[in-house]
This record gives structure tokens, C-alpha cells and sequence, in this order.
């Protein structure tokens, strides 16, 4: 456990690669849990060595005697994968199944575009695009009931809306790249892509890009191809995530056209949060990779994230006097 | 562990029947017979991998039994086999914490090493004290890695019969490292290094052998017996319970089991008073025994001196200590701990760093060698000396390759590997160049970790390797979009030019194939050189732009433009086949037309087209459409 400028970091040993984690919905106000994809080693090749693993986090808090207060990370269950998960997402209604719900979209470096329903206890897929190998994609996410956004090996970042025939809406222009992560405002008025690897180098670069002016993306952090720009990390961007926590110096927010700001994380272990034309906040900065991480949505103070070295960690920031328990 | 298979007709290689003692590894591949090949190589660490291949099908066949629905038949199939039992997870997965929490301080303690050289050419006194406390912090770091100290019993209520706290099982690994760097490192501690000792035997006592006599199981066992034993002052192990403590120095171990005489039982009180003075004496006298210590931790018994004059005396008394130690040599069971003493006190360099091999395995010699040259030029020279017999490395360098070789064969902790193998001069980077070529690249974040530990040591070559390797592992798996993204990452022109041939077949003149390659063509980037011969797609999709320019709205300039295109690509005298339909030709031989008519006109700007531009471009066109009638 480390605690500096107002926040504190729990670290929880797993003894399993931990590759990806998410906060769950509660069930109710007292109960938090995580869920954790995570792959064993040591296990017999021949069993299944990768699981889904729900955590119950136990952070008996105190803010005045922060030292005494122990976390601990309980599995509650464990769910068998026959594969290593590569990405994890958390449904945000609280039906058991997905079921007339939202469909998942799944993407492949296969270069196909599906949409996945549960239903009636099996799985459902509608090809909505297939590349034949052409065009790779590595990150998806939903923009509207209609809409998502998918990236991968390229130049930018496609836009796809199921109502128009085909799909494909349109390409968002930026540099070289290999996208991991994209997420969305929690307002739906500007969307982000996360890429980084620009030409000739491998600077960690986020970018983002207003609907309306798709062929000009912000630089949020790296070197752009003039060779300005701030740098945060280096390295790879594994995660980006817009942060309601963090205030926007831009108290109007809602009016102005700024981008909120944004938490990244990245190999070398560095979880920071960035905003447009800002000094960027270092959160933490670990000795071995940040390969994950997420913003608890009903505390968005508290982060958990995974580090390379087979660990857990949760970090709380100082929770603002009002909103925290709002 | 695996059994002999009942049946061994299913056998994919058959063995022998006197064969007994032969482990065998089931391997479940799930490929129907038969199985033409099978393909055995090392895969990492002590794992096997194994492929399984059937013969190649005829198309016709493969298609005749897709069309009876028996389809999806795997052609082969690649397995890996874990060899050995794995010995306990807990046990790895904590020999793994350890491996991952001592990567930082070796690396800080390395880089100081370094900036200290640059500073100091030669070894001045100041230097030797700064880097002496860059060592203790070290050994510090590295120590709270392996557990925490014992902390004192915080409870209010002692329990006067429990002269002996049973602590939490501290780990060997803990104990030794203490050890070490109780006689090499601590240099605070040097003149009470007696008392250090004791302390140390105090916590670790229960360590040093599991068979033989000693005092901490002597005391575990007295103990046992003082909870039922009324007159215990009768009893021989209690007296020797007493001495043997006194004798390394327990003294809160003693005056407890002193004053459980039974003298001191209330009803004994009267009538035994001389004696219960007595042993009150012996217990005040024990209690303010003198001890040559800055200072106690709490609830330790002593008085503390720090003069010198002591001194003497402490180190007759270790070498009493060493004595029994010697004499503790000829037990065959004696632990690692023991054989680790007896180094020390010896002096002796290389039995410390062969017990520390053998009992406590790579990681422990690689990190502990850094505690034994901070006081001794001799070990320095040990340690550093380049020998003919090692193919000219240093013991140092040795076992550091040794312990990156351990981490290198583990899928969680290659990557720490390369911090010990860029510390090793001779032979580190070499086997840092295999390990990240040699890395599987079958994940795609596996790939991109690979390459960001290139960048860090700069090792372009190998980047450029691992980036075409990525390439091809791709293309050949028919993602082509991603094959060519490394491809043109890693600058490799010739397999970029050998893929646009390859792909120029494929490109259609309709528009709905055409559509198709935009992807690829956005993937390529508006760099054109960067993409080799594939930049043909470039120009094929700019020319087919503003190819649908001149149909829109013809205007002079658009026509201008899909004439320098023409001028540019040379896609027209393409040999294999025509690209362009006998509608476009003909569009295109009415725009180049009215350029040459535009050319008369008075307003006429002129372009700065080459003087034949418009000649070898007619001549294109009309050949095109002749080939185009042909092929219609």
C-alpha cells in the first residue's frame, strides 16, 4: 500500500496474469465487486488456465487513520474461459441476461464486424462487415443505440451506423497507428480513439476527435507528425477512459467545446490523466506495465487497474466533499 | 502422473514394452486419424510443443465432404506439453513476487554502480561510503521483499507461562539474506556484531535444522512440558532449557523461565526465601547483563554499551559460536543456513556463494552478490575477473545469465529478464537479441511488449525482425491488412513489392471490388513511399477519384489532373490485364482531346506537362482499349 498526494494504492498479489478488470454494478450499496480476466501459468496445459474471476473489494476505508483501513479482494466465483480473454466489458443493466437488450459488437483481425446477442441460451451473430483479412480491426465501442466506432491498424478510426446500408459511415482521419481502446464522453457530442505508434516511432499518443470535425483530430497527448505535443508516456497506450472525477479547468464544461479530461494507462506504467492543452496528472507510475484499468461508474473516484506483475491494484482518490456522496 | 494408455494401437509413436519407467504425457490433439506428421520442438522453459498434422486433401475431396456437412475438419492442430510436475503453485507463484519486486532495486543499485564510476575514476574513500549505503538500501529493499521481521507481542496480558513466542514460520531465504548482510553490508552493526547475531538467532533459530538439536526446538519443547509440570526445578531440561538460552543470549527467555521456579509459587514463598533471593539475583543479574548495542527493541532485557573495550570479549565469544558451527559441518543434515555460516565465518567467498546456489537457488546468488563486494577488494577481483574457463565472462556475469535464463524460460517473467542480461557485459546482449527474437508472436500485445523492450535497450535489428516475423505469421494466416502493417513498419520493401504483385491480380475495374481495397488503401497512409510497391494502390484509387471528377462535371482541370495520374501510374501498359472498362477509355480519350483542343484557345494556361506526356498517354489508352475489346 502507497499513499501519496491524496490518493492510495492498494496492491493485491493474484499469483495469475491478470489481463484485463472492471468494476460490477452493485447490488447494493454495501457490496462492490470486480471482475478480472485472468490466465494461470502453472496450471496443467491441458486444463483451462484462463477465468473470469468476480472479486468482492472489502475497502473499509477510513480517511482518518487510512493506514489501519485493509482491503481485501474475496473470489466470490470463478467462471472457466477456454481461451486467454483479451477484452473484458461489463453489461450496465442489471438483467441476468443480455436478452432484448443491446447487442455486443465484436471485432476480429480477422476483419469482421459481428453483432452478438444472447438469446434463448445460445449465442446469435450478424455479420455487419467482412474485410476478408484487408483491414484488422483490435478495439470497438458503442457510441449510440445505433452507432459504434471501431479501430485497429491504420490511419484512423471507422464509424459505423446499423441503419445505413453497409454499415460504414465514414473514416476518421489521424496518424499511424494501432488503436486499443476507444471510449465515449458520458455526453455525446465528441467520441476518442486511442491510438499511438505514429511514424517512425512509437510515442504513446491519444487523440481525439469531434463528430463534426472528423478529419481533424486533437492531440491529447504525444507527438504529433509536426512534432509538438505533450508527451505523458512513451510507450504503448494499453486503456483510455474520459474521467468524471476529475474536474475540468474548464468550469463551463458542459457549453465549452474542450474535451473532458481523459485517464490513459500504458506499458510503462504509467496511469495519468490528460487534458486538452493541460499539464497532465500522473496518477501512478509502477515499475512494470498498467495493462488495464477502469473508473468505478457509481464512485468515480475509485480506479481499479491490473499491472503486468500479476497484481490488482485499487486506487482511491480523494473523493470530492459533496459529490462523493451525492 | 500420467498413466500408460490402455489401448496402445492410439499410440502416435509406439514404444517400447519394456519401456516401464518411461513418463508419458498424454496429448489430447483432437485430430482425426490419420496424422501424417508430427512435429516435436522446445517451446519455452520445460514445455514441449507439439503439431499434429494430416495430409493435405485434394480440393475436390475437401469440397465433396464440406458439401456432405462434414466440414470443419482441422487439418492439424499445435499442442504444448508441460513437462515434469509442476512443485507446488503457491510456491512459484511466490518465488515469481519476488523475481518481479527485486527487478527495481537491482536496477537502481546498477545504475548508481554506473553514474558512481563516471564520478569517481578511482576508488576514492568518499566513494566507497556513498556506495556502501547505496548497498545498504539495497539490501533493505530486497529484504522487505522477503517477509516482515517479527514484530514484539502487543498483547497487555502475557501469559507468564508462555516463555517462548511462537512466531509466524519466518522463510530460509529471509534468514540467509539477514545474515549476509549482517557480516557484509550493515557496517553500523559491525562492532555489535555479536549481538546481531543473537538477535538473528533469535528469530531464525528454528531454521537451521530440522533434525537436530537445537535450542529453539529444546525450548518448543520445555514449553509443552511447563503447562503440566508442578515442581519444575526438579526437571534436568529445564536447567539446560536455562543455559542453553544464556548461551546465545536470550535473556527474556531466561529471567522468564527463571521465575518460574517453583520458589516463587506463594505458598512456597516462606519457607524457601533464600533460594527465591537467589534466583531473583540470577534473574536481575541476567536481566542487566551487558550488551554492546547502540540500543533494545522493546520488551528486550540488557543494559547497552557502546565502548569498545567489549569488544575483545565479543569476539572470543564468536568465535565460540563458529567453533560449534564447525563442529556442526560433519551433521549431514545440517540446512543451508549452517553451510551459509560456516562460509562466512570461514571467509571463504566461494562456499558462501555455493550454498546460497544450492540451497536457495539462482535468484538468491545473482542478488546476494552485490552484498559481497562492498567490503573486500579481494571479492571484487573474485567476482569481476574475466576467466578463460567460463569462455572468458565473470563469475558475476555467469550467474547472472544464469538467473536470466530462468526468468527467460517462464511466459510471466521473460520480460524482466533483459534489466539482469543488459548487466552483463560479454554475452548479455547477445542472449537479449535471442530472447525477444525467439519470443512467440502470436498475440498481438505480445508483439507490441516485445517491441517497446527493443526501443528501451535500441535494438533496431531485432525490431525490425520481430516486426517482419509479425508480418508474415499474419499474411500467411490471410489477415493481409495486418501483415502489411508490419511489413511497412519494418521497412521491408522486397516481401511489400513481392505482395503488391500478388494483390495487383486481384484488383478489379468494377467499382464494387473496388470499395473493398479502401481499407487497405487508408491503412497504407498518405505516405507512398513507405508502402513499397503497394503504392500502386494509391494511385490506382486517386486516378479512379478523379476518374468520377470528369464524369460528374467535366472541366478542364479535372481532365488536367486524371491526365497527370495516367502520367504518373503506368497503370495503363499494366501486361496481365487491362484496368480500365472501354467506357473509361473512351471518357478518357474525349478528355485528352479536349486538353489538346483547350491548348488553342486564348485563355490557355500552360501546364507544365512533359513535352510527350499527351502522345504516350493517347498511345496508353488506345492500347488499353484494344486489349480491353479483346478480353470483352
Amino acid at each position: 500500500m502507497a499513499a501519496s498526494g491524496g490518493r492510495l494504492l492498494y496492491r493485491c498479489p493474484q499469483s495469475k496474469a491478470v489481463d484485463a478488470v472492471r468494476w460490477l454494478r452493485p447490488i447494493s450499496a454495501f457490496d462492490r465487486f470486480i471482475a478480472a480476466a485472468v490466465h494461470d501459468t502453472d496450471t496443467d496445459t491441458d486444463t483451462c488456465s484462463s477465468a473470469v474471476e468476480i472479486h468482492s473489494v472489502n475497502l473499509s476505508f477510513n480517511p482518518e487513520n487510512p493506514d489501519h483501513s485493509r482491503p481485501l479482494l474475496h473470489l466470490r466465483s470463478s467462471w472457466p474461459s477456454p481461451s486467454r480473454i483479451s477484452s473484458l466489458r461489463t453489461s450496465e443493466t442489471r438483467q441476468k441476461h443480455l436478452d432484448g437488450g443491446r447487442e455486443c459488437v465484436s471485432v476480429g483481425e480477422d476483419g469482421r464486424v459481428n453483432l452478438v446477442s444472447i438469446a434463448e441460451m445460445r449465442l446469435d451473430h450478424r455479420l455487419v462487415h467482412d474485410s476478408q483479412g484487408l483491414v484488422s480491426y483490435t478495439a470497438a465501442r458503442w457510441g449510440s443505440q445505433a452507432e459504434f466506432a471501431t479501430g485497429g491498424f491504420g490511419f484512423g478510426l471507422q464509424w459505423w451506423d446499423q441503419r445505413k446500408p453497409g454499415g460504414l459511415v465514414s473514416q476518421f482521419k489521424g496518424w499511424l497507428y494501432l488503436e486499443h481502446a476507444i471510449d465515449y464522453p458520458p455526453l455525446m457530442s465528441h467520441k476518442e480513439g486511442y491510438p499511438n505508434n505514429k511514424v517512425g516511432g512509437s510515442s504513446g499518443t491519444v487523440f481525439a476527435w469531434d463528430l463534426r470535425r472528423q478529419q481533424e483530430p486533437i492531440l491529447l497527448s504525444g507527438v504529433g507528425p509536426t512534432g509538438t505535443g505533450q508527451s505523458t508516456s512513451e510507450s504503448e497506450v494499453w486503456e483510455v477512459q474520459y474521467d468524471i472525477h476529475t474536474q475540468s479547468s474548464s468550469t463551463s464544461a458542459a457549453s465549452s467545446t474542450k474535451i473532458l479530461p481523459v485517464m490513459m494507462c500504458s506499458e510503462d506504467g504509467i496511469l495519468a490523466v490528460i487534458e486538452q492543452g493541460e499539464a497532465p496528472i500522473e496518477l501512478l507510475a509502477e515499475d512494470c506495465a498498467i495493462n488495464s484499468f477502469d473508473i468505478d461508474p457509481q464512485n468515480p473516484s475509485d480506479v481499479v487497474c491490473c499491472l503486468e506483475w500479476e497484481t490488482i491494484g485499487i486506487l482511491l482518490r480523494q473523493r470530492r466533499a459533496i459529490s462523493a456522496y451525492s | 502422473m500420467p498413466g500408460r494408455p490402455s489401448d496402445t494401437k492410439d499410440a502416435l509413436v509406439p514404444f517400447p514394452p519394456e519401456a516401464e519407467t518411461v513418463p508419458l504425457y498424454p496429448v489430447q490433439h483432437g485430430v482425426k486419424p490419420p496424422i501424417f506428421r508430427v512435429f516435436v520442438s522446445w517451446s519455452r522453459g520445460n514445455v514441449l510443443q507439439v503439431a499434429c498434422i494430416r495430409p493435405i486433401e485434394d480440393e475436390s475431396v475437401r469440397e465433396e465432404r464440406n458439401g456432405a456437412g462434414e466440414g470443419g475438419d482441422i487439418g492439424g492442430k499445435v499442442m504444448e506439453v508441460k513437462l515434469g510436475a509442476s512443485d507446488g503453485n503457491v510456491e512459484e507463484a511466490e518465488r515469481r513476487r519476488i523475481a518481479y519486486g527485486s527487478v527495481a532495486p537491482f536496477a537502481l543499485l546498477q545504475s548508481r554502480r554506473n553514474s558512481l564510476a563516471t564520478i569517481y575514476r578511482v576508488s576514492s574513500s568518499s566513494s566507497v561510503t556513498e556506495w556502501w549505503q547505496h548497498v545498504l538500501e539495497y539490501s533493505k529493499s530486497i529484504s522487505e521483499l522477503l517477509g516482515n521481521t517479527a514484530l514484539p507481542s502487543s498483547s497487555v496480558i502475557e501469559d507468564p507461562k508462555m516463555v517462548f513466542q511462537a512466531t509466524a514460520r519466518p522463510t530460509p531465504l529471509k534468514a540467509a539474506w539477514q545474515l549476509m548482510e549482517i557480516f557484509y553490508v550493515d557496517r553500523h552493526s559491525f562492532p555489535w556484531i555479536l549481538e546481531c547475531l543473537v538477535d538473528w538467532l533469535g528469530e531464525y533459530d528454528g531454521l537451521l535444522s530440522d533434525t537436530e538439536v537445537i535450542v529453539h526446538r529444546k525450548l518448543v519443547k520445555l514449553q509443552e512440558k511447563l503447562v503440566n509440570v508442578q515442581v519444575i526445578e526438579d526437571d534436568s531440561e529445564y536447567w539446560e532449557g536455562i543455559s542453553s538460552a544464556l548461551s546465545i543470549g536470550w535473556l527474556e527467555v531466561v529471567v522468564k523461565l527463571l521465575r518460574l521456579h517453583g520458589s516463587y509459587q506463594l505458598d512456597q514463598l516462606d519457607s524457601r526465601e533464600t533460594e527465591n533471593g537467589l534466583v531473583e539475583a540470577v534473574a536481575v543479574l541476567v536481566s542487566t547483563m551487558p550488551r554492546m548495542r547502540l540500543d533494545l527493541p522493546m520488551g528486550k532485557l540488557g543494559q547497552c554499551y557502546r565502548t569498545k573495550p567489549d569488544f575483545v570479549k565479543g569476539l572470543e565469544e564468536m568465535e565460540g559460536l563458529a567453533q560449534k558451527c564447525m563442529q556442526l559441518k560433519q551433521c549431514p543434515t545440517s540446512s543451508g543456513l549452517v553451510g551459509l555460516l560456516i562460509g562466512i565465518l570461514g571467509e571463504s567467498t566461494e562456499v558462501v556463494m555455493a550454498e546460497c546456489l544450492k540451497s536457495f537457488g539462482p535468484w538468491m546468488v545473482t542478488h546476494s552478490l552485490e552484498l559481497l563486494t562492498t567490503d573486500s577488494d579481494q571479492t571484487e577481483i573474485l567476482l569481476h575477473e574475466e576467466r578463460y574457463s567460463l569462455g572468458g565472462i565473470s563469475i558475476m556475469e555467469l550467474h547472472r545469465l544464469i538467473y536470466a535464463q530462468v526468468l527467460s524460460s517462464h511466459p510471466l517473467t521473460w520480460q524482466i529478464a533483459p534489466t539482469y542480461l543488459v548487466s552483463c557485459p560479454k554475452q548479455g546482449l547477445g542472449l537479449l537479441e535471442i530472447l525477444l527474437y525467439k519470443q512467440p508472436l502470436q498475440n498481438h500485445v505480445m508483439i507490441l511488449k516485445n517491441l517497446e523492450i527493443c526501443r528501451l535497450y535500441e535494438l533496431e535489428r531485432i525490431s525490425s525482425c520481430v516486426k517482419e516475423i509479425a508480418g508474415i505469421y499474419h499474411w500467411k494466416h490471410g489477415r493481409k491488412g495486418c501483415g502489411i502493417y508490419w511489413f511497412q513498419q519494418a521497412h521491408d520493401e522486397a516481401r511489400l513489392n513481392h505482395i503488391a504483385q500478388k494483390l495487383f491480380e486481384c484488383v478489379g475495374i468494377a467499382d464494387e471490388t473496388s470499395k473493398r481495397w479502401e481499407g487497405l488503401i487508408e491503412l497504407l497512409g498518405p505516405e507512398v513511399e513507405s508502402a513499397g510497391g503497394l503504392g500502386f494502390l494509391h494511385k490506382y484509387q486517386n486516378f479512379k477519384k478523379s476518374l468520377q471528377k470528369v464524369k460528374d462535371a467535366s472541366s478542364t482541370d479535372a481532365a488536367q489532373q486524371t491526365v497527370e495520374l495516367l502520367i504518373q501510374v503506368k497503370l495503363l501498359n499494366w501486361r496481365d490485364r487491362p484496368l480500365l472498362n472501354v467506357t473509361e477509355t473512351n471518357l478518357l480519350l474525349s478528355k485528352l482531346q479536349e486538353l489538346s483542343t483547350a491548348k488553342l484557345r486564348p485563355e490557355f494556361y500552360q501546364s507544365d506537362l512533359p513535352p510527350r506526356a499527351l502522345s504516350s498517354v493517347r498511345l496508353a489508352l488506345a492500347t488499353n482499349l484494344s486489349r480491353t475489346f479483346l478480353e470483352g
